[in-house]
């Protein structure tokens, strides 16, 4: 499949994802009407309200503080002309503002993008990528990075993390509700039992499953940040090059938190993750895999 | 109640209207900012020739030739002002610069030196933005185009006045040329 296949089919995948994120939204509010009767209609809007009060700040003002939480140092064009010349051609090419760049004094090979917008855009590179990649090889990761930032991603990995952790405070909520008795209509007849099992199982069940949905909406952004960079380089080959080196090396880049490590090129999480499905990349020899078909088509 | 719905009607066939002719005009004024970016880059590239040549010269000042060559296409390059005129001489620079280029290789003191290295850098990035300021004015054009071409853009381009632009074509000797063997 060529960039603009590829393109089309994540951003088709992302709205199908998000979709789901609504509907689980929607059955556990349903499942908590049916458990508990009319007393919860309230929480729903105000686990919603926590959780993007919560994730909004941290959307609104995520170039500055995403610097604070990796250490990354801004940078001025006379500090590195060559980073700087490789960022504008790629700028010229996507039609984008430039972004502010920043460099984490790190050995291991790793560069990220995060900023509400365009106009506030940031991205930031480890030395060890620097060090380690050629021109082409880092043309090809400052496209993936500013692929993110014109296919807005800090905007849709906050929508994702606000319904998760709607989802999250909801059932958690719901949950204590039930230890302490609290809501349950004792005086309504039951209702349909099969129905309240049912509805027990969704309140267990459905963080879980919101974690796994937000997750797939963060490897399927991510491929469309490798397809989207083609689309600005019409070059597969040079970010194919750079995965390959980024594969080779087993460092990890050196996290003050584990909060913000989807927004890496190369996750430093996912090769400790239980599985495929919690990680928040889509594993590198895949990607590799899918440059080198859209090589293949030139 | 009838007249609501008449006017609700005429609001929206004039808000259809709208929106179909500011597509056009934006799409058009896209086109002008792209073309603007390739002549800032075609002039980044001409500003920088004199200080390449002239560190070339240093070493090896025999090859004459190369330097008419560079200076002869870099002067037609400046006054080139139409798509395909500005699209030649582009080409025929950038050859003639590959040819400066091939001609360094054989000079080991110039390839060692600073200078040359840090013009070698600010070449190979200024290429490179021409080549993508070529493509992003050739990716508005093509969207232009099919708006100008299509239903329902095509019905308001002449009362917006907006035609079809010509593409950025560069007629690289070296693409079509078949690799020659040499026995």
């Amino acid at each position: 499949m060529n960039f603009r296949g590829q393109q089309a089919a994540n951003r088709r995948k992302t709205i199908g994802l998000l979709v789901g994120m609504g509907v689980l939204v929607w059955l556990v509010a349903l499942a908590a009407l049916t458990y508990f009767g009319q007393s919860t209609t309230a929480i729903v809007p105000i686990a919603v309200g926590i959780a993007l009060v919560s994730v909004w700040g941290s959307y609104y003002g995520s170039d500055k503080l995403v610097l604070t939480m990796t250490g990354a140092k801004l940078i001025q064009e006379s500090d590195n002309p060559k980073l700087f010349g490789l960022i504008q051609e790629i700028t010229i090419a996507s039609g984008l503002p430039m972004p502010k760049v920043a460099i984490v004094i790190d050995s291991a090979p790793n560069a990220f993008a995060t900023g509400r917008n365009q106009d506030h855009a940031l991205i930031a590179f480890t030395t060890g990528i620097l060090d380690a990649m050629d021109r082409d090889q880092l043309q090809g990761v400052i496209a993936h990075e500013l692929a993110h930032v014109a296919n807005r991603d800090t905007l849709v990995s906050a929508v994702a993390a606000t319904t998760a952790g709607a989802i999250a405070i909801l059932s958690d909520m719901l949950m204590r509700m039930m230890w302490f008795g609290g809501g349950r209509d004792r005086d309504r007849s039951g209702g349909n039992p099969i129905l309240l099992v049912f509805s027990l199982l969704i309140l267990i069940l459905a963080p879980i499953a919101a974690v796994l949905l937000k997750s797939a909406i963060s490897r399927k952004r991510e491929s469309l940040a490798d397809a989207t960079a083609v689309a600005f380089t019409r070059n597969p080959a040079g970010l194919r090059s750079a995965l390959e080196v980024l594969e080779r090396d087993s460092t990890v880049v050196r996290q003050k938190s584990n909060s913000i490590a989807h927004i890496w090129i190369e996750s430093p999480l996912d090769a400790k993750a239980v599985s495929k499905m919690f990680a928040t990349h889509p594993p590198i020899a895949e990607r590799i895999a899918v440059l080198k078909a859209m090589e293949s088509l030139n | 109640m009838e007249i609501i719905i008449v006017l609700g009607v005429i609001a929206l066939v004039v808000l259809f209207f709208v929106a179909q002719y500011n597509r056009l005009i934006r799409l058009n004024i896209s086109v002008d900012e792209a073309w603007a970016q390739i002549e800032v880059q075609l002039k980044r590239r001409a500003d920088l020739i004199p200080n390449l040549v002239e560190s070339v010269k240093g070493y090896a000042a025999h090859e004459q030739s190369t330097f008419d060559a560079v200076v002869t296409a870099r002067a037609k390059a400046t006054t080139a002002s139409t798509v395909a005129d500005t699209a030649a001489a582009d080409g025929m620079l950038t050859q003639a610069l590959r040819g400066l280029l091939a001609v360094a290789e054989a000079y080991p003191d110039l390839k060692a030196s600073a200078n040359f290295i840090s013009l070698q850098e600010e070449l190979a990035t200024t290429e490179n933005k021409v080549a993508f300021s070529r493509q992003f004015y050739n990716d508005n054009v093509r969207e232009l185009n099919t708006a100008v071409k299509t239903v329902p853009t095509n019905f308001f381009a002449g009362f917006a006045k907006v035609t079809e632009r010509e593409f950025y074509e560069v007629e690289d000797p070296q693409d079509r040329k078949a690799p020659s063997v040499k026995f």
